[in-house]
């Protein structure tokens, strides 16, 4: 049988294919805007020497053509493979966190990469894709056994399964990742079900854990969250990335100041503003049109995606593209709460917009992934 | 049952229910943008170009000081200051370790500028050493490498072609205060702007300093200048243009030099002041770069009092000089006529006491012009005895202006006393010290006990007995020009007459023939103030020798030596008071100053032997001005009390 078939194709998203094209395509411009520096040529990782003005969009404009084969790699792998193969991910992928613990690189206070000689690998990548494979494993296995929802015994296992990376990942330090691999989670359970009187046992054991997860917390992010409560106190420091970011998006106005116009970014006020905070960029220079026009985008992206989850051939597949738009929901929640104020800046990207290599590959992968559940969902029997 | 899972779950309602969670979850970013960018937009923006524009300032060039003749007393030169953008240097503390160790500062003073400073908008330098030399400059720029963020800015600094000479008149310029910049009159001002401190520059403080400009620049994060935007030019200072003639000036202050005193000479009929001389002097320039401890305590030493004008601050009893205002007084209130003749034994009996002249063996039966000319004390003593202290009083201070400020300058300027039974009455506390006793006239007569004057209010008094009565209003500001060129103050030509004493033209004539006495008189007192006589410019004055009251200390001081004087003798044009602070007899210390003042303003040699041409002179005039031997007979007679 081969990998393709007629009846796959025909169940290929199509719709959602054009909203990632079209944010992508949003962010190429947003990127080239950010990323402007007519002076220097693009130099293409050691290749060749283009002359373009913005270094930032035309890289990124390759990495979508990279993400776009990349996505059809994973459009071709059966779903079944992944439910085969899910422990052996998440085993994997746990090892190399803990490897990573051991004989981690440490960069800027943080022992986030393995040095396998080439290149830096980052582990927690891989385990963001092998959570929500595992999860999907088990939960689509052991349902809530009344068929309606778990009680508190039934999410043990499940927890263990979200707190172990977690904790290693949280360790590093990555509150970022770590808080979105656990969001993930927790959506694919919630997904299912889960009894109330459970859901508040969970709920105030949290709370009660709270308190000694912030003594554990780094410095550097305790300050992030208290700077993000009262940024005014620290308007040199940590308080600075948020205070600008406000700036800009705030001198937005409707209408924004232009293409190209924004002077916080262009004169740099705006810190790492092709990635994290490339929405802050959009936002000064679209306004507030451009900015809710992006979040309808991605509102269509998700609820596209949700359809997916929703029209699936078997619960494990439901819960693989659940987890997956869990995962995209999560990291644009955080990234805009983050540059708007409302949430710590913990360096997450904006998905398909933010400048980055790895980051749009996995994400393409794990949208190809998705579109193999929607391709597949009228297979049946397919081993 | 697929081993997958099967859809026992109804997974529609979790579709929905997600996607509801979505669409709230996005919907409170969209709140919080509408937020930000249209409740809060304005704001916002205002932030935002407040980042992106930097104001630069552009100091303004501070107005000249000239003389009355053009000549710049104060002008600018280029300056370097050292300062340093803090955010530009990798570790502010090293560099400025680096600094002080290349320019040989201390650094522990360098670092506590640099903290007094405190937190000023980011990349906005700060200043660090004012008015480098070029040496200095040529060492930082060759280390710029090791000196991250120290950059070299050029200022307008004051300049001072003469140094220290007429320093008390021009004042000085100094970094504002912290008490200055809180209060009212200094609202427009900066940390690290120089404001007139004294003199000149501070009276005429808001017509010298101009205006700063300001230039917007479009800065990026990093503080570079990416381009300009807004500008608006800076506003040189207006140029001002004093009474004051250099060349006069100059010669009071070499004549003072070595000596405590003061000089004034005036022009009598408008008030114009030609010279205001003080010593010891000051280098106005000292202020604008940070004061060694050392030098500041020289500066404030007590015995020294370098920073006062003693030509306006200086309270001394006037001695001798007095007696031209007792003697306008007797004249006029009759208690004597010219020509009444008073014998002078060598003292005056009151009661028990004995009062001396200061000639011990008597001058004989003198008249009024004899009794000025040989500055007789015992003539004095009677005629004051016979006026009483409250006439002398209304003469003095209520006709002649003495014990009250000039108006000069709007302040710095001392009173002084002028005696009566009123002002004792107030003055003292205890009962039996009010009453005044009449033996205390005989002081006040020549001008000593509680009488109390400053040098200004001499030439002052002095200008009223030459020009019919009329006090003259003393000014310092013949014009201010603004930097177009529009005039904006100008001195009348007329003088502002504050006042004329009521005395009949021919008393004052007599007065004024008695001073020219004093000096050309073969027994005058005031020989030494005479100019050369082939010129032909008469010098007529008063000479005063009075003495220091050293009761606490018990040691006998020198007396301070007054000449005041007028020139030329015929039609007087000005007035020229000299005071040299325990300098000894004013005849023989001060009335030689009052010369080559004078000689200066004339533009004739000071003294014969001087002239550029000793050999041809002698032709015209056989006889030196004054013989030695006359010197050494007269030398004697000069002694006064």
């Amino acid at each position: 049988m081969s990998v393709f078939d007629r009846r796959m194709a025909a169940h290929i998203d199509w719709l959602l294919m054009l909203i990632t094209l079209v944010i992508c395509a949003a962010g190429l411009l947003v990127l080239y805007s950010a990323g402007y520096d007519p002076e220097t040529g693009v130099d293409l990782f050691g290749f060749a020497s283009v002359d373009f003005a913005s270094a930032a969009c035309l890289k990124q404009a390759l990495y979508v053509v990279a993400g776009l084969m990349v996505m059809a790699i994973a459009m071709s792998i059966p779903t079944q493979f992944f439910f085969r193969s899910a422990s052996l991910l998440y085993v994997g992928s746990l090892l190399l966190l803990v490897a990573v613990a051991a004989f981690g690189v440490v960069v800027n206070g943080s022992r986030r990469w393995l040095d396998v000689g080439v290149f830096n690998l980052q582990p927690a990548e891989f385990m963001k894709f092998a959570l929500i494979v595992a999860m999907a494993r088990r939960l689509a296995r052991k349902p809530p056994e009344d068929g309606k929802a778990y009680r508190l015994g039934e999410l043990f296992v499940p927890m263990i399964i979200i707190a172990v990376p977690m904790g290693l990942i949280m360790q590093q330090p990555d509150l970022g990742t770590a808080l979105s691999l656990g969001l993930v989670g927790v959506a694919q359970i919630l997904f299912v079900g889960v009894r109330p009187k459970a859901l508040i046992t969970v709920l105030s054991v949290l709370a009660v854990l709270a308190y000694p997860s912030w003594l554990m917390l780094h410095d550097y992010q305790q300050r992030r969250i208290l700077v993000l409560l009262n940024p005014e106190s620290d308007p040199q420091g940590s308080g600075y990335h948020i205070t600008q970011s406000k700036i800009a998006v705030g001198s937005g106005e409707l209408f924004g100041k232009g293409f190209q116009e924004g002077t916080q970014s262009q004169l740099e006020f705006l810190p790492e503003h092709t990635t994290d905070f490339v929405f802050s960029v959009l936002a000064e220079e679209w306004g507030f049109v451009g900015s809710v026009s992006i979040i309808v985008l991605f509102f269509f992206l998700l609820s596209c995606m949700l359809r997916v989850a929703g029209r699936a051939r078997d619960l494990f597949s439901s819960l693989v593209a659940l987890g997956i738009t869990a995962q995209f929901f999560a990291h644009i929640v955080i990234n805009i709460g983050m540059v708007i104020g409302l949430m710590p800046v913990v360096g997450i990207p904006l998905p398909l917009v933010s400048y980055g290599g790895s980051a749009m590959l996995s994400l393409m992968f794990g949208l190809g992934v998705l579109q193999g559940v929607s391709m597949r969902r009228q297979m049946f029997g397919e081993r | 049952m697929s081993p997958y899972g099967r859809s026992a779950i109804n997974i529609s309602v979790r579709v929905w229910s997600s996607m509801a969670c979505v669409f709230v979850c996005l919907a409170v970013l969209v709140v919080r943008l509408w937020y930000l960018q249209i409740e809060q937009g304005a704001f916002f923006r205002d932030k935002s170009e407040n980042n992106r524009l930097r104001t630069l300032y552009i100091p303004a060039a501070r107005g000249l000081i000239l003389d009355r003749n053009g000549e710049v007393l104060v002008r600018n030169r280029p300056s370097f200051n050292v300062e340093l953008v803090a955010e530009d240097s990798p570790d502010p503390k090293q560099t400025v370790q680096d600094l002080a160790l290349l320019v040989g500062e201390d650094p522990a003073l360098l670092q506590e500028r640099l903290t007094k400073i405190g937190k000023r908008r980011r990349f906005e330098p700060k200043l660090l050493l004012r008015d480098v030399s070029r040496d200095v400059v040529a060492q930082i720029s060759a280390q710029r490498h090791r000196l991250p963020g120290v950059t070299i800015s050029v200022v307008p600094a004051r300049d001072y072609p003469y140094g220290e000479s007429s320093a008390h008149v021009l004042g000085y310029i100094r970094e504002v205060s912290g008490e200055q910049l809180k209060s009212q009159a200094f609202s427009g001002y900066m940390l690290g702007d120089l404001v007139g401190q004294y003199g000149i520059e501070s009276d005429l403080e808001r017509y010298l300093r101009g205006e700063r400009g300001t230039q917007e620049v479009v800065v990026n994060a990093f503080g570079n200048k990416i381009g300009e935007a807004f500008r608006s030019p800076d506003q040189p200072g207006s140029n001002v243009t004093l009474t004051i003639d250099r060349r006069s000036q100059m010669a009071a202050d070499e004549a003072l030099q070595g000596h405590k005193g003061a000089v004034v000479l005036m022009d009598l009929s408008n008030g114009d002041i030609l010279a205001l001389a003080s010593s010891p002097r000051y280098h106005p320039g000292v202020f604008t770069s940070e004061l060694a401890k050392g030098v500041w305590a020289a500066l404030i030493d007590p015995k020294e009092n370098r920073l006062s004008n003693r030509a306006l601050q200086g309270v001394f009893p006037p001695g001798s000089v007095f007696k031209i205002f007792v003697a306008a007084a007797a004249l006029s209130e009759g208690v004597v006529t010219p020509k009444e003749k008073i014998r002078c034994p060598g003292y005056l009996k009151f009661g028990k006491r004995s009062f001396k002249c200061h000639k011990h063996s008597g001058h004989g039966p003198v008249n009024l012009f004899e009794a000025i000319v040989q500055s007789c004390d015992v003539y004095f003593y009677t005629v004051g005895q016979r006026l009483g202290v409250d006439r002398i009083h209304h003469y003095a201070a209520d006709l002649f202006g003495f014990g009250e400020k000039t108006g000069l300058v709007d302040d710095d300027e001392k009173e002084g006393t002028i005696p009566s039974t009123a002002w004792k009455e107030a003055y003292f506390k205890n009962p039996e010290d009010k009453k005044w006793y009449p033996g205390e006239t005989l002081p006040v007569s020549i001008g000593q006990g509680a009488v109390a004057t400053t040098p200004i209010q001499v030439a002052h008094s002095l200008a009223a007995v030459l020009n019919g009565g009329r006090l003259v209003k003393p000014r310092l500001v013949k014009k201010i020009v603004a930097g177009d060129g529009r005039v904006l103050e100008s001195a009348p030509d007329q003088a502002q007459v504050q006042r004329t004493a009521d005395i009949d033209p021919a008393i004052l004539a007599q007065l004024k023939d008695a001073m020219v006495g004093v000096v050309e008189d073969k027994r005058g007192t005031g020989h030494r103030a005479a100019l050369p006589k082939e010129f032909g410019i008469g010098v007529g004055g008063k000479t005063g020798t009075a003495q220091v009251a050293s009761r606490e200390s018990g040691i006998k001081d020198e007396d301070h030596a007054w000449f005041a004087g007028f020139a030329p003798a015929d039609q007087p044009r000005v007035v020229v008071v000299a005071l040299v602070e325990n300098g000894g007899h004013g005849g023989v210390v001060a009335a030689p100053i009052a010369r080559k003042v004078l000689a200066a303003y004339f533009r004739v040699p000071d003294e014969i032997e001087a002239a550029p041409k000793p050999k041809q002179r002698p032709a015209k005039s056989p006889k030196p001005v004054v013989a030695p031997a006359t010197v050494a007979a007269q030398g004697r007679a000069t002694g006064e009390g």
